[in-house]
């Protein structure tokens, strides 16, 4: 082995290094520069040393600004680091570069003398026209979307707000041609008109559910301080008719004050207990609410001890319009639990659903103590 | 005393004498600019410094697009800030675009005045028929554009920010702490005033009696220009420093200093 110790070449490193280097005496004119930055400017050493000041190597903005900002803050500061600067080279192509210098104070009659070293960022600013192009491209899909969200809420609200006053009419007919007997029991006619109303009935329902849906996202959203006791029972109070023709009980716990958007928390609730009563089983309903404390969210839990379902329905139950049971044994348009989930998809929070058949079900979600409005 | 003035455009006051020099810096620094010229003032002047709205750490709300259109808004807060002050007798040290600006004020304010300094001054900096200015009409084209092209503005020539936003509180906070820093938006509008101005006509009615203080070579106020101003104001001295660049009072404070003591008592 070769004791002797390894000499690296200063000299070699100074003209090849990957970085330019270049140093300029007070007046700006170049007395030294490094082989790789004379490359990258296509000049010849002769042509700047002694020929050339920095200042020749930039266009006017740069000059401007070297004058500026870049020799007071030298001046001042001793050293500047990562300025963005565009060289001229000798083919007056523009090289973009980051620049750092530092001023060496002049020693024993030397004059002072700035050093600069320059990395060419070509290939970054390639990059960042790349970045600032994809990130233009990516708010203009985001401007589109938002557009094209708003007219789908707004034709989903006008069109369904617009069906019901003739379908309000067709219902009213039905009512006398009813009333009015034109169709005998047991006759072929009577059972097509028994057809007839259940299906506008049902089309009633889908209407008046798909307002209620696309009212979730139109309104606007005003959040304050809730107390999820009062919004428990305004939506008990809203449903009274039903709660006592299914003689159902609700055991709610003391739950918490939150921030959230009343309206739409009763809507949520309201959602949760109709499907409690709806898809009762031969037991009188039984709905217990609760709640678990978990530092920046709550859970809340509503327990029914209704029909239940498979585990493996448990996502598809919250998709749009997606339902479990055909409308002649449950009515029903699949659209109550989408809005729940989107409620609280509005406050921060995601819900679920635990569930076997027989054995009733637990519709949890997740709300954030503070969320952002 | 008025504190809106003294926040908005960051007045210090220093100083034993009685005479008050008020310094005023030029494009894309702050009154810390001044730091190798005042300690040799203050013994017998009162020193007031400011940072012009938009510039170092004066209010940067109290920017207004429309006033600062022209250099006449700064001229007017100049006034103001003497008036404020109750200054009288002022010898007026201006570095660049501020020479104008003082000049400006002068003409609307004769009786506030003394003295005009004027470190590289330049009334047009764009060659007009008969005039050199010292940058063509293309090269301030090219200023133009390139002050438009930097999507975050003049400052993209500080640390490129390739995702970012200039409306970011953390990349204001960064701004703000970093010396000849200016909200973008700003910097590129004090620099369209400042290189697209055309001040010529005012120089005549400055009757001030003032110093110019020229270096060689300085590309962006060249000799011819500091010569030019010379000629057209009835009042002034002309002094040409043997030093380069467009910041004497940075890179040759002692020979500013004393061409300033010089004009303060001899009136050359």
């Amino acid at each position: 082995m070769n004791s002797q110790p390894f000499i690296e070449d200063a000299e070699d490193l100074y003209q090849n290094a990957p970085f330019g280097y270049l140093s300029m005496r007070e007046d700006g004119l170049i007395v030294k520069i490094n082989n790789t930055l004379l490359g990258w400017l296509g000049y010849a050493w002769n042509e700047i040393v002694l020929e050339k000041s920095f200042q020749d190597l930039l266009g006017v903005g740069g000059k401007i600004y070297f004058e500026t900002h870049l020799m007071p803050l030298l001046q001042m500061q001793g050293e500047v680091s990562e300025i963005n600067i565009e060289l001229k080279t000798k083919g007056l192509t523009k090289l973009p570069t980051l620049v750092n210098a530092m001023r060496i104070p002049g020693r024993s009659g030397l004059q002072p003398v700035y050093r600069f070293s320059v990395l060419d960022i070509t290939q970054r600013k390639l990059y960042e026209l790349e970045l600032k192009k994809a990130r233009e491209k990516a708010e203009q899909s985001v401007q589109r979307l938002k557009q094209v969200n708003q007219e789908l809420e707004e034709f989903a609200y006008t069109a369904s707000h617009d069906l019901q006053a003739p379908l309000n009419t067709i219902s009213g007919l039905i009512s006398l041609l009813e009333q009015n007997g034109h169709f005998p029991a047991e006759s072929q006619d009577s059972k097509y008109f028994t057809l007839i109303k259940g299906n506008a009935q049902r089309m009633k329902l889908m209407i008046k559910d798909l307002l209620e849906y696309s009212k979730i996202d139109g309104n606007e959203i005003e959040f304050a301080e809730v107390s999820l006791n009062e919004v428990c029972e305004y939506a008990l109070d809203m449903m009274q008719d039903q709660v006592t023709k299914s003689k159902a009980r609700f055991e709610i716990a003391a739950l918490p004050v939150i921030r959230g958007d009343k309206i739409k928390l009763v809507r949520l609730f309201q959602n949760l207990f109709g499907n409690a009563l709806k898809y009762q089983s031969k037991a009188d309903p039984l709905v217990t609410i609760d709640f678990e404390d978990h530092g920046d969210e709550i859970i809340v839990f509503v327990k029914d001890n209704g029909i239940g379902f498979k585990m493996e329905y448990a996502e598809k139950i919250f998709g749009f319009m997606k339902r479990l049971h055909s409308h002649d044994r449950i009515s029903g348009t699949g659209i109550g639990l989408s809005a729940c989930r989107r409620i609280l998809e509005i406050h921060g929070g995601t819900i679920g659903a635990n569930s076997e058949p027989g054995k009733g079900s637990t519709f949890y979600f997740t709300l954030p103590k503070n969320p952002r409005n | 005393m008025n504190k809106e003035i003294i926040v908005r455009n960051n007045i210090k006051i220093s100083g034993n004498g009685v005479q008050p020099m008020v310094f005023a810096h030029g494009f894309g620094c702050d009154q810390q600019m001044w730091r190798y010229i005042t300690p040799s003032f203050e013994r017998e002047y009162q020193i007031i410094l400011f940072d012009h709205v938009g510039s170092g750490k004066s209010d940067q709300s109290a920017y207004d697009f429309e006033k600062y259109n022209s250099l006449n808004g700064y001229a007017e807060d100049l006034i103001e800030i003497c008036d404020e002050l109750d200054l009288q007798n002022v010898i007026f040290v201006g570095h660049s675009v501020s020479s104008i600006i003082g000049a400006l004020a002068s003409i609307k304010r004769p009786d506030l005045f003394e003295k005009l300094i004027m470190i590289g001054p330049s009334p047009c900096y764009i060659n007009k028929e008969g005039y050199f200015g010292g940058f063509s009409s293309e090269d301030i084209d090219e200023l133009v554009e390139t002050l438009e092209s930097n999507y975050l503005g003049w400052s993209s020539h500080i640390t490129p920010v390739i995702v970012g936003n200039p409306e970011m509180p953390e990349y204001s906070e960064e701004l703000r702490n970093s010396f000849c820093n200016m909200n973008p938006e700003i910097a590129k509008h004090f620099a369209k005033v400042t290189f697209l101005g055309d001040n010529r006509e005012d120089l005549s009615q400055v009757l001030t009696p003032s110093l110019i203080i020229q270096c060689h070579p300085d590309i962006i106020a060249p000799v011819k220009v500091g010569e030019y101003v010379h000629k057209k104001m009835p009042e002034s001295k002309y002094f040409l420093l043997s030093a380069s660049g467009h910041c004497p009072h940075l890179t040759a404070p002692d020979q500013v200093i004393s061409s300033i003591q010089n004009f303060l008592t001899t009136g050359h």
